[in-house]
């Protein structure tokens, strides 16, 4: 499933609002685009305006009120395992040691694995994560970032189809979401595997997508799409690439024009 | 100041403060015995198989059964009742009912149905154990982080799986929470229960002793009821604190 023309996960016409009557929020308003086979695609909108919907609709959380979202050619019915989901704030389960967190997905029924299997998979993902040392570590003594670390291992443990990240590290500081983001980079980069971020960080988006999906205002639609010319793989100097501020530029300016701030009244 | 002070010295002060205080009021009423006096009653009182000692020992009992039957049985009740909409939407209002009914409102239907014996107190205990520890139960479970439920879900945990393996480990810590306030109401509704009908235990002891005019012995039984919720309180926090490492406390 490597071809580059197959759509992993697809959004058609998709519609979705909140509430009835007057309380009546329309969110989605016809919402078309794709993730294709081992892409990275970074889904970029105005604060409010249903990033995080679309990504619980691929989840199987949310269903829509019309339109088809996809993944690998099924109608999304309802969570399923083969799609991983990080989810900004960690939801790793306190009361589970870090190994015991990354092991969860591999231990339910539906995705049983054999013990020597679940034990590599765990060790494999700690090292991957820069977990060593803390396996037996309960998450109130981790920092935020070793957090998330543990998200990221535990929904790569269960080795899903695709990945669902939503704002996976809007709540860290400065320095250690770079850190994460060429973390992120290299696993993604390294399982080729159709990843889909809702992000409001434009940097964030930039430095690890193939392509980038600009959402309006809502009701939402697909502003533009773009593709990310900045070579790849991705590395620390990416970031101060020629092409990478031209495009950080014109995405501030398109977020900049979306952005609707409140009149003041005289 | 150093932790010991802290822990140990600061509220031996505070004891110590009180114990002024009640010698000070003693010596200012005559109604009021004095602190040595009622220690020497405790002292005799528990030295005795047959005093005082009997009655914190009936005390103590009743109110662990009806702890432990009443907590029992709301466990699975309070799970119920968070889990099916069906039993919520049906029994919320029952619930609702027989909790804010003070347990002391069904004496006179308890002595009148089950008589004065041990059988109409246990009953009295489970009732007023129950009602408030399934209501805790319930709420910790209607309000388990939604995160949680979609985290698992995504890994592919089924229904029975997801109560299992997430449901419960982050219900136990509000089950001894249930437990210390049926702890709490069994108390209260114990030591009425036995100022009505008792033979013995420190409810019934205080009866006697008021009638008789045996301030020492009332100021005694509202000591030894006191102690006696104090440590069984402190017995499940130290369980809790043990069974729940994981969780994250706010230190002030």
């Amino acid at each position: 499933m490597t071809d580059p023309t197959v759509e992993r996960i697809s959004f058609t016409d998709v519609r979705l609002g909140f509430g009835r009557g007057r309380h009546r929020l329309e969110v989605l308003d016809g919402v078309d685009f794709g993730v294709r086979s081992g892409e990275f695609v970074s889904v970029l909108g105005p604060s409010g305006c249903g990033k995080s919907t679309l990504l619980n609709l691929a989840a199987g959380f949310l269903k829509p009120d019309s339109g088809l979202v996809e993944v690998d050619g099924a109608k999304v019915t309802g969570p399923d395992p083969r799609r991983g989901v990080v989810f900004q704030q960690y939801a790793i389960f306190p009361w589970l040691t870090v190994e015991k967190n990354i092991a969860f997905g591999l231990t339910l029924k539906g995705n049983r694995r054999p013990k020597a299997e679940i034990r590599e998979a765990v060790a494999r993902y700690v090292d991957l994560m820069g977990l060593n040392g803390f396996e037996k570590a309960l998450p109130k003594t981790l920092s935020g970032g070793m957090r998330q670390r543990v998200a990221l291992a535990r929904a790569y443990a269960t080795e899903p189809d695709v990945m669902l990240l939503d704002e996976p590290f809007a709540a860290l500081d400065a320095q250690t979401r770079e850190f994460m983001q060429e973390l992120l980079h290299g696993t993604s980069q390294r399982d080729q595997r159709a990843s889909m971020l809702i992000t409001h960080s434009i940097e964030e988006a930039i430095f690890l997508s193939r392509r980038i999906v600009v959402l309006t205002n809502r009701p939402t639609h697909v502003h533009e799409v773009i593709d990310v010319d900045v070579e790849w793989p991705r590395t620390p100097e990416s970031r101060t690439a020629p092409a990478f501020i031209e495009l950080r530029r014109h995405l501030e300016q398109v977020m900049r024009s979306m952005t609707t701030l409140p009149t003041v009244n005289r | 100041m150093t932790v010991t002070v802290r822990r140990v010295l600061l509220p031996l002060c505070g004891i110590a403060l009180a114990i002024g205080g009640w010698w000070l009021a003693s010596s200012l009423d005559d109604r009021t015995p004095p602190p040595s006096r009622v220690f020497h009653v405790l002292v005799d009182g528990l030295g005795s198989s047959d005093g005082l000692l009997l009655d914190t020992r009936l005390s103590v009992l009743r109110v662990l059964i009806g702890v432990a039957i009443g907590c029992t049985a709301a466990v699975p009740v309070g799970f119920a009742l968070a889990w099916f909409s069906v039993v919520r939407d049906m029994f919320n209002p029952l619930v609702s009912f027989f909790r804010a009914l003070p347990p002391l409102a069904l004496i006179p239907l308890v002595i009148i149905e089950l008589g004065i014996g041990e059988t109409a107190r246990l009953s009295l205990l489970v009732y007023a154990a129950f009602f408030s520890a399934v209501i805790v139960i319930y709420e910790s479970v209607a309000a388990i982080d939604d995160l949680y439920v979609r985290a698992a879900r995504a890994l592919g945990a089924s229904e029975l799986e997801l109560f299992r393996r997430v449901v419960v480990p982050l219900t136990v810590p509000q089950i001894f929470v249930a437990v210390r306030v049926a702890l709490g109401v069994c108390w209260a509704t114990l030591v009425a229960a036995e100022f009505v009908a008792a033979q013995r235990g420190l409810g019934a002891m205080m009866a006697k002793a008021q009638s008789f005019f045996r301030m020492d012995d009332v100021w005694a039984g509202i000591l030894l009821i006191g102690i006696s919720a104090v440590i069984m309180d402190r017995l499940v926090q130290l369980l809790m604190a043990r069974a729940v490492r994981w969780q994250e406390r706010v230190v002030r």
